[in-house]
Order: C-alpha cells, then structure tokens, then sequence
C-alpha cells in the first residue's frame, strides 16, 4: 500500500514538473523616479503589454522545440549613471538573457562603456550582457559597444527632413531661435549637434539661443532674449516640463513666433497633460503616432497596463517582438543554467547584429551597420489638447 | 539699464517665496535650534493636497486651492513635528536631523508615486495680467505672489509680536528652561511652531505653483537648497533676515542668471552663501544669544 502511495505521489511530482512553464527573463530598466518617470513607467507597460499578447499567442519556440513564456522584470535606473550601472551589473548576475532600455542617454552613455566592446575581446573584460534601447536617444550610442543596440529614430534624418520640409512650405521664413535644456544629454545635444545643424543646413539662419535648466521654475529672462531675437521659427529642444514653463512665460511675455518646433520626447501626453493651450501648433518629428492598425492595438493594449503610447514606449513594445523572433531564428536554449544563459545572451546578441530590417509600428525599420535603427517617421502638431499628424514625409 | 531693472525686479517678485520658505526654517531652528529639512517638501506637498480641491469641485476658484494647500500645509507640519521631533530626544541633534531627511526623501516619493512623477497645472490669480510701463513689465501673478508673501510675513510677525502664542514661541526660542518654569508648555509650543510654519509652507508651495503654472517633484530639491541659503544669509532665527535674503537671494540670482547665463547662476548663489559664512557667519541679523 504504501509502495503505492509513493508511486502515485512520485507519478504526480512528475507530471507537476513537466507541465511546469518555461520563461524566458527579460529585464526592462529605465527611469522609474524622477522628472522623467513617465517614460520608464510607459516602457515598462508597453514590454508587459507585449509580452501579455506574445504569451497569449503561445510564448517563444526554443531550440528544443518546447514553448517558454516572457517574463519581464523593470528595474528602476533613477536616470543616473551610477545606478544604471549598478542595474545592470544585478541584471547580469540573473538568468535574463536580454534587458531592454535604458530611458535616458546621460545612463546610456557610460553604461555601454562597461560592455565588452568588441565581440570574443578575450582581453576586454567588459559586461557581456546584450543590450536593447528602447528610449535613450542621443546621436551614436550604439557604436560604444557591440552588445548595444537602438531601436531609437534617428534625430539627424527627422530634423533635416522637418527643416527641409518647414523651408518648401513657408519660405518666407528665415530665422530661427533656440531654446534649449543644457543639463539634460538628450535636450543638449539634440539643439547643438541636430537642430542648430540641420536648420542652418536648410538655409535658415541661427539667430540665438538660450538655456536654462531642467528643474528651472522662472523662464522671464530666457524669454526676453527669445522676444529680443524676434524669429520666425522657435525651436525648443526640452523635456515637458520645463518646456511647458517656457511655453507660459512665452505666453504671458506675449512671444509669438510663426512656428514652434519641439524636441521628439516632448511630443508625448505629459506636454498636453500640462501645456496644450500653449503647445497648440507646435510640430515635433516622432517614429509614432497610432496612424496603422498594429500601431492603435499596441496602444490600446499598452493603456490596459496603465502606459500611454508614444515613439519611446511603442519602441520598447517593437522590441519585445523583436526579440521573440531573434530569439527563434537564433534557437535559444532557454535553460536556466549559467553557461546556457550566457550562450543565448550570445546567441541574441548576434541574431540583433545579423537583422538588416525589422517590423516596426509604422512600418520597416531598416538596422544599419553600427546597430542602429533607421525608424520610419512622421511629423505631429499639437492640435485640441492632441498630438495629430501633420504630415508623412515618407 | 532695463535688463538690470527688469531682472531685478522679477528676482525680488519670485525670491518673495524663496523668504516664506526661509522663514519656516528659521522659526522652527529659532524655537528648537533644530533644521527641518523637509520644510520644503511639506510646502510642496500642501500646495499638491490644494489640488484635491479640484478633483471634488472641478471649477473650483484659486483661492480654494490656495486655502485647501494652507490647511494641507498646517496638517503636514503637525505630522512633521510628530515624527521627526516629539518622540526623538532633543539631546540628539543628529537624530532629528536625519529624520527630517527622510521626512523630505518620504514626502518626495509620496509626491512622485500618486502623481506618476507628472507635473500638474496649478491654478493661478491674474497671470494673464502683466503691467507694462514702457518695455518695463510687472508680472500680474507674481505681484500677487509678492503681496500675499508680504501679508503672510505680517500675519506672523503680528502672531509673533501681539499673541499669547508668539509670546510663548519667543519665550521657548530664548530661554527653554526658564520659560518651561514660568509654566509654558513646551511641547505645546513646538507643536503649534510647526503648525504656523507649516500653514506658512503650505501658503509658499501654493504661491510657488501659482508662479511657475505647474507643480512637480522636481521643486523639492531646489526649494530645499535656497531655503537654506536665505536661512543662513538671512541668520539662523532671524525672521526679517529671512525675509530680506529671500529677496536679496531672489534678485541676485535673476540678475546673474541675465548676464552670466543659466549654467553659471548657481554657482554665484552658493559663493554668495560662502561669502556670508567666511565673512558674516551669524548672517545679515544674526539673533542675540539666550541666557544659557
């Protein structure tokens, strides 16, 4: 009798392990505090919504034939390097086989220089963790390391082709001001290295700029220069809130410029949330609106998590299916052990290297050779409180 | 010549609020020879319990979000008072030091997890004023910022100088003992310290979001920061010194921001600090000493 019970307990021990579910671990990470929460919180819905729809549809196929799950954790980077850092190190030392972010490029930056730099470097002991930005948009990243890749649009393309487009459209306007966030690397280097660049590429002139912080709470005097500068074009390279201060003190200054153009990140509900009378006819470059079918499901489904879709989030959700067909293609074990984690990290980090093109929300986005994305993209005006599209260049 | 003036003025007009939130550090250090360092955190923190006003009237007038954010703000000094101060004992300066940091840190998270770290509009009066003479304008809102700072000060100068209860704070802020032996209750007189402060807190977070149009987290670490710097410019316990270096500190950092730019006005403010400490540590009214 009791050789019995053990049989039957032992046939049911069995059963409970093979019908137990595979996972496959990945770790999403960005800001989750500070000024720009919003977005590690958006990332993080949009991952979980993919991974929700990806599971419902069966989960991924690993080498052995057997479906396993997604299963995402989000680790909070703050927005500081030091902490982005400190984030992956702990990533790396899980069984995730891919993390997914960071938000902002001042953590992007010095955490691509902790990953091996060059591939099979055995004299590089750099973190061999692959590595996928969903958010952090600063120029050229990705070439720091070869475990880093961007799914991020390329501010120089959209700049250049809004300008051109601003030129055929209103060529009686000549000048352009700017105004840009200084202690923020995305804001900063967007107005230096893009904006200002590609506006005086398309004939415009450069007629000022200003700064001003990105906690800054009193705009009057960059407002005055602005009002000084009279341009046709203000362009406001910031994040929304302290582009939604400008915008007030541009309001309450009486400072009308022909047009406004904003920076991508800016073109996101958190500006109309608080600034949409005074963002009204601002035009911003983005790689999402939910203009296609695909793109409106993933934004519904994204909401159901409490995120709201935009290009940074929509990017992270991009990346989930990214991921799950590498992940096929590439026949990941998906076994838990060390040695296996670190041979599908490999085998993902080359699957990413080998994708000439992938599908994206608004259409195919093309990888270039240096890891980064060349995302379709459209140009959107706050208009009623809403971000509409304004025009499709492509 | 305009910018200056102009550049002054607006400085003097906004650096009204650094001098509230000066004054709740300086009263409670003069009362307890202690810093609140979440003072600054609270008033942020009343000025966002002002907003709930709106989501139970909708088209709630500003001034029962500016009134909700006074009461919020008295409630949240209480609260401050009871966990960072009456139970820890007054011989450990470093322990109620620490829990203050917390305090802010907590108030801060608090902020950030029910908001989702949004910044959210705040109701303002007469911000579509401005009063022009010439190219020389006056912000409508921050005159209003300005005076309701101003009547503030007096409201608590008047307590402090014509009550019962400001004779006992002055009596608690410069003999501790001798005032516990003529009968006044201490820590009766703590409390209500940081309820007046608080109730003042609450007053300067809502005049801070009333002039910038939108509150965020993103206030608390700065309005810390210049809160200690009127503090010891004005001199620790010293309510006029608070008063004129929040405006001092206001003006100086508006006028340096127009002619060194924006990525060197900080640095100016914190030599200014340096300055004071090198040369007039006790700060521009340095209280007089107790008995003890």
């Amino acid at each position: 009798m009791k050789k019995i019970a053990f049989a039957v307990a032992l046939a049911f021990a069995a059963t409970g392990t093979l019908a137990q579910e595979k996972t496959i671990k990945i770790a999403g990470f960005g800001a989750k505090s500070g000024v720009v929460r919003g977005f590690g919180i958006n990332s993080e819905a949009a991952m979980l919504a993919a991974a929700d729809q990806i599971n419902k549809a069966g989960g991924v196929m690993l080498a052995d034939g057997s479906k396993a799950k997604f299963a995402v954790e989000f680790l909070d980077d703050r927005c500081t390097a030091e902490e982005g850092i400190s984030v992956i190190r702990r990533i790396a030392g899980t069984d995730a086989v891919v993390a997914v972010g960071p938000t902002c490029s001042n953590v992007a930056e010095p955490l691509f220089g902790i990953l091996q730099k060059k591939v099979d470097d055995k004299g590089d002991s750099g973190l061999q963790m692959p590595v996928f930005t969903d958010v952090a948009i600063k120029v050229g990243l990705a070439k720091i390391s070869e475990w880093a890749f961007r799914n991020v649009p390329n501010e120089i393309t959209m700049y250049s082709s809004l300008f051109y487009w601003l030129k055929q459209k209103h060529p009686e306007m000549k000048t352009v001001f700017g105004g840009v966030e200084e202690d923020f690397a995305h804001s900063r280097a967007t107005w230096y290295v893009v904006m200002k660049d590609r506006a005086t590429a398309n004939g415009y002139t450069i007629a000022g700029e200003t700064k001003w912080l990105l906690a800054d709470t009193n705009f009057a005097t960059q407002v005055r220069e602005m009002k000084k500068a009279n341009a046709d074009i203000v362009a406001i390279s910031a994040h929304p809130f302290s582009t939604c201060g400008v915008l007030k003190e541009m309001q309450r200054q009486g400072v009308k410029p022909k047009l406004l153009v904003g920076l991508t990140s800016t073109s996101t509900l958190e500006t109309m949330q608080g600034c949409a009378k005074q963002a009204e006819g601002m035009m911003i470059p983005t790689s999402f609106a939910p203009v296609t079918k695909e793109g409106k499901s993933a934004s519904e489904a994204t909401a159901k998590f409490k995120g709201a879709a935009d290009l940074h989030s929509m990017a992270a959700w991009e990346n989930m299916f990214i991921l799950k067909q590498v992940m096929e293609s590439e026949k990941i074990s998906g076994k838990k052990d060390a040695a296996s984690v670190q041979a599908d990290r490999r085998k993902i980090r080359d699957g990413l290297a080998k994708l000439k093109v992938t599908k994206g929300l608004l259409g195919e986005t093309k990888r270039t050779d240096d890891r980064e994305a060349d995302k379709p993209y459209l140009f959107v005006q706050a208009k009623g409180g809403n971000w509409t599209v304004l025009h499709n260049p492509l | 010549m305009l910018d200056l003036l102009q550049s002054t003025s607006d400085g003097i007009l906004f650096g009204a609020t650094y001098a509230l939130i000066g004054i709740g550090f300086t009263l409670v250090f003069g009362v307890m020879h202690k810093l609140n360092l979440s003072y600054a955190a609270a008033s942020v923190g009343g000025a966002y319990c002002g907003l709930l006003v709106l989501k139970v009237f909708a088209g709630a007038p500003p001034l029962a979000v500016f009134f909700c954010a006074f009461l919020a703000g008295g409630l949240l000094g209480y609260v401050v008072y009871l966990a960072c101060f009456h139970f820890i004992p007054i011989s450990n300066p470093l322990a109620t030091l620490m829990a203050t940091v917390g305090m802010l840190l907590l108030i801060d998270e608090v902020i950030v997890h029910q908001t989702d770290g949004m910044p959210l509009n705040y109701p303002a009066m007469f911000d579509d004023v401005m009063l022009r003479a010439g190219e020389f304008t006056l912000r409508g809102d921050l005159l209003m910022v300005f005076v309701v700072s101003i009547l503030c000060m007096a409201g608590l100068l008047a307590l402090l100088y014509r009550t019962r209860l400001g004779l006992a704070t002055r009596a608690v802020s410069q003999q501790t003992v001798a005032a516990q032996l003529c009968g006044i209750r201490v820590g009766q007189v703590n409390a209500m310290t940081f309820v007046v402060t608080g109730l003042l807190g609450g007053i300067a977070g809502a005049m801070i979001g009333a002039s910038v149009g939108t509150l965020s987290p993103l206030l608390t670490t700065p309005l810390t920061v210049k809160g200690l710097i009127v503090t010891v410019i004005g001199g620790l316990g010293s309510i006029p010194g608070a008063i004129i270096a929040g405006l001092l500190v206001g003006g100086f950092e508006s006028v340096l921001q127009q002619y060194r730019g924006v990525t060197e006005r900080d640095l100016y403010v914190m030599l200014l600090l340096f300055v004071f400490l090198v040369f007039r540590p006790g700060g521009l009214f340095a209280p007089k000493g107790g008995r003890d």
